[in-house]
């Protein structure tokens, strides 16, 4: 492997390229999906191939294959080579990149017990422990249980002498009930939406969910949600549960400071931001009680890595401290339009075939103080929320509706009745700032968030988020409909 | 007719063969796809991004005593093919016996695929040359803006073999243009797919994105409620997207999710309105069978406005007791998908669509939908990039975006009129399918709120 990418790299630089970088990857996955008693999918795939990014004229040039001989990695590099001379027949400027030391390093995320190791009949039974047990509750029509493993190792070498080996391995997995009436659906999930919880980990990440002591809870919350009133559209106390919290900072906050974004370079599909680089040290994003992280070094992150995908170290970087802007998640390539002499290592690429973008590494609200019972506390009448169903967010990442599984009124201090359909709404800067309380560190977890899509061809990455639940004052819920 | 493609069909059957016979499996399943994307990416009135990537997946599905299971692979040689069947049979053995299987498709029971073939030899063989050309004309149209967007050229091949004697093969090239163009003022969108690059006009996009980003705004404040709107092909092509992603699937009708699941034979739409699965419309992009190998049928979801059935594929086909319309998406979790949605074309034009309007708004596109009622096709989303307020019949200037809140289905059924001008679209991720949509008037669209821009 060493070899065909210093060949690749050879071609790259000798054709012209002032700076070129080379990435293999090597992806293993698994899928299950066990629903009731039967395996409803079972897939396993691997997947290798080689990229080649150079710099030509100050323009950028991409070209990736599938097929790993020295042949294909000469002729791939010369390809990369000529679409940068096409490129930089329309730029403005040349790119210029800012100075990243050279590494040499080899790196593994940490984890316990090996998942790919456990038996497919012990999964399978695992999940449809769960999966049995919900189904056995009247009015749940789907008991479905999903396990998603991810193993890949990353090998980059660069034209500047930087030669880096990463292998990450990433669990995910939860279980989920459906319960149906004539016209109606209502989901419950374990321990999060959309597949579960994810983490760098391996199969311990799984033992310590206890599935099966939840499965009855989930099954009986769905048929419940069923037959609850509506939550109301009104403008009242919200608290919000770790895991939609995540969500909440994911499109708000994680999305709106990412560079490009905000430097207008993903305007025509995801769009662009409400904040400027002016705002940097002025804007009162959210209350004082708001700070907010990018950090890659964080363990068990999706968003844990020692390099980023062109080389960069690993940071910790503040975003967002006392409340206000005071950094935005950058490139070799755009940390300078910030004023910035280095990268804060967030370019990732989904596989060997996409070009590195900005993506969030693990983007986190820092714990306040106390727990989730001391928010409820201090409301005589609002809405608790748990557990993301549902976003959508302007192409500024200003005006938001959020929709979460299920909800319950909150009166004097305790938890009431159960709410279904709960939603809200909001301006980006107005709701953060009317954070008046975050739970703290005992609350507070590293969630993933495995879809988060961007780019064009269009990638999906696996992006983390550590939260602890939060309460904001006079928030809209419900839909305007 | 000779086949080309990213993978001949020979490719295809040199890879597959050898693992037709496993031995200790009853079947086994090979599809074959590969493909050659080139992609040049600008923004802020300059090339950003410029990529290519020639890829290859060779997906095998094994089943033995009704256990089934899939295994992939991204090399074509031999022995990472014959590891992914074994992979595969591995993983089936571990699994449990799914009673509801229906099997393989038999070539004597489901018939043999005849291929789409859209296949354009000048788009396949696309350089960066040419897509910066592209890209520099769009940028030559739009001066006085800042432009965004992309210039995609690419070529697809799918071959499906399997152990009872499936052996089809399909390609297919595509061009996509999009154009953003922002004038500081305001931002207007162009966008244009086809099959053929001959067919996407660069400039001609590029100067539609201008001319709405450099309208003049509207007089007076927009509040959000109700209004009689003009939904652009983009817009609508949107809608009809979610629509089939929500309900047009079999399995999601069975297992009570689809608006189906309630509403066969009834009334959902408008009268005027038929929307199908047909790959063979000459705008449509994609294949002529799906991934079990069975030829892709022509389904009308809603004809006339009454919803008639969804697509299937074999295992939901068995468990309604019909036969697979050929929409195997290759998901069994996701179960069948209808890849190539059509709503079929009226006769109005598009001054007419406005002219109908007393006050209301035209809609050039959505952003960020996302379904908030799976059974009650309730979504949500942001209008963007050129939303404009019309009066009496008449533009009468841009306005801030909405978001809005509604039902796909009572937006259907509140169809006044249907463009005669269908548009396609390629979907945002991946490159399977596309859609086929023309603009429509609604007399009752649900804008929830406002933006700042």
């Amino acid at each position: 492997m060493n070899e065909l990418l210093a060949d690749a790299l050879d071609v790259a630089t000798s054709s012209g390229a002032s700076y070129a970088d080379v990435r293999a990857v090597e992806t293993q996955s698994e899928a299950l999906s066990v629903r009731g008693p039967q395996v409803e999918a079972l897939d396993t795939s691997d997947s290798l191939g080689f990229g080649v990014r150079v710099l030509v004229d100050g323009a950028w040039g991409f070209a990736a294959s599938a097929r790993l001989d020295a042949e294909e990695a000469q002729r791939v590099a010369r390809e990369a080579v000529a679409i940068a001379k096409a490129s930089a027949t329309a730029i403005s400027k040349p790119i210029e990149l800012v100075p990243e030391p050279v590494h040499v390093d080899e790196w593994h995320s940490p984890m316990a017990k090996d998942p790919f190791a456990v038996s497919l009949e012990d999964k399978i039974a695992l999940f449809a422990g769960a999966t049995e047990q919900m189904e056995r509750v009247e009015g749940v029509r789907i008991g479905r249980g999903t396990l998603d493993l991810l193993r890949q190792k990353i090998h980059f070498v660069s034209s500047e002498g930087s030669k880096i080996t990463q292998t990450i391995l990433q669990t995910g997995a939860g279980i989920e009930a459906m319960a149906v009436s004539d016209d109606e659906v209502q989901i419950r999930s374990y321990p999060g939406s959309f597949r579960g919880h994810f983490a760098s980990a391996g199969w311990e990440l799984v033992e310590e969910m206890d599935l099966g002591a939840n499965a009855q809870r989930v099954a009986e919350e769905a048929v419940a949600l069923l037959s609850a009133p509506e939550c109301p559209s009104t403008e009242t106390t919200l608290v919000l549960d770790g895991h939609q919290v995540m969500l909440q900072v994911h499109e708000s906050v994680g999305h709106p400071t990412e560079l490009d974004r905000v430097l207008g370079m993903e305007a025509a599909f995801a769009g662009t931001s409400f904040v400027g680089i002016p705002d940097l040290g002025k804007l009162q994003y959210g209350s004082e009680i708001v700070n907010i992280t990018s950090d890659g070094t964080i363990s068990g992150g999706l968003g844990s890595f020692a390099y980023d995908d062109e080389g960069v170290e690993a940071q910790r970087v503040d975003l967002i401290r006392d409340g206000i802007l005071v950094g935005m998640q950058s490139s070799r390539e755009t940390a300078a339009a910030m004023g910035a002499d280095r990268s804060n290592g967030t370019m990732r690429a989904e596989g060997w075939e996409n070009f590195p973008l900005i993506r969030m590494a693990n983007v986190s609200l820092l714990p306040g103080e106390g727990s989730l019972e001391d928010l409820l506390a201090d409301v005589d009448d609002g809405i608790f929320m748990s557990t993301n169903k549902s976003w959508s967010i302007d192409d500024k990442r200003k005006n938001f509706q959020f929709g979460c599984e299920i909800a319950w009124e909150i009166k004097n201090g305790k938890l009431g009745r159960m709410l279904k359909d709960p939603r809200y709404t909001g301006i980006t800067p107005v709701f953060w700032n009317s954070c008046d309380a975050i739970a703290g560190p005992e609350e507070w977890l590293v969630r993933g968030t495995p879809n988060c899509g961007k780019g064009q061809p269009g990638q999906t990455m696996r992006v983390g988020h550590g939260t602890s639940p939060a309460r904001f004052r006079n928030v809209q819920t419900g839909t305007a409909q | 007719m000779k086949l080309h493609g990213p993978l001949d069909p020979d490719d295809a059957r040199k890879a597959a063969g050898p693992v037709l016979d496993l031995p200790g499996a009853d079947d086994v399943e090979v599809v074959v796809a590969g493909s050659n994307t080139g992609l040049t990416r600008y923004a802020n009135s300059e090339i950003i991004q410029n990529t290519l990537r020639n890829e290859v997946r060779v997906y095998v599905r094994v089943t033995t005593d009704k256990r089934v299971a899939t295994s992939t692979t991204n090399q074509l040689d031999a022995d990472h093919v014959r590891k992914a069947a074994e992979t595969a049979l591995l993983a089936a053995r571990a699994s449990r016996p799914d009673d509801e299987f229906p099997g393989v498709a038999d070539p004597k029971e489901v018939g043999k695929p005849k291929p789409v073939y859209r296949w354009d030899e000048a788009t396949a063989n696309s350089g960066p040359d040419k897509r910066a050309e592209a890209v520099r004309t769009i940028l030559g149209a739009t001066k006085g803006c800042s432009a965004a967007g992309v210039y995609e050229t690419s070529a697809h091949s799918f071959s499906v073999v399997n152990s009872r004697g499936v052996d089809c093969h399909d390609a297919y090239t595509r061009c996509v243009t999009t154009c953003l163009a922002d004038s500081g003022d305001g931002t207007g969108w162009g966008e244009s797919s086809s099959h053929a690059a001959a067919q996407v006009d660069p400039e001609s996009i590029a100067r539609t994105a201008q001319t709405k980003a450099t309208a003049p705004h509207a007089t007076g404040d927009v509040e959000p409620g109700s209004y009689q709107v003009v939904l652009e092909p983009a817009a609508m092509a949107m809608l009809v997207d979610f629509l089939s992603y929500m309900g047009f699937g079999a399995k999601s009708m069975i297992e009570g999710e689809s608006f189906l699941s309630s509403k066969l034979d009834q009334a959902v739409a408008a009268s005027m309105v038929t929307i199908s699965d047909d790959v063979r419309n000459p705008l449509s992009v994609g294949l002529g069978f799906d991934l079990e190998g069975v030829p892709k049928q022509k389904v009308d979801v809603i004809e006339s406005g009454i919803a008639k059935r969804p697509v299937t594929d074999l295992k939901t086909a068995a468990k309604l007791k019909t036969k697979s319309t050929g929409h195997a998406s290759g998901s069994s979790e996701f179960g069948p998908y209808a890849s190539n949605v059509v709503l079929a074309p009226g006769e109005s034009s598009t001054e007419e669509l406005i002219a109908g309007i007393e006050s209301g708004f035209l809609v050039t596109r959505f952003h960020y939908v996302n379904v908030l009622d799976r059974p009650a096709t309730l979504l949500t989303g942001m209008t963007r990039d050129g939303t404009f307020a019309v009066r009496n019949g008449e533009l009468a200037g841009a306005v801030h975006n909405f978001r809005f809140a509604q039902s796909v289905l009572d937006c259907l059924a509140a169809i006044e009129a249907i463009g005669s001008e269908p548009r396609a679209f390629a979907p945002d991720y991946g490159s399977f399918g596309s859609t086929v949509a023309p603009a429509v008037r609604v007399s009752a669209f649900n804008f929830a709120s406002t933006t700042s821009h």
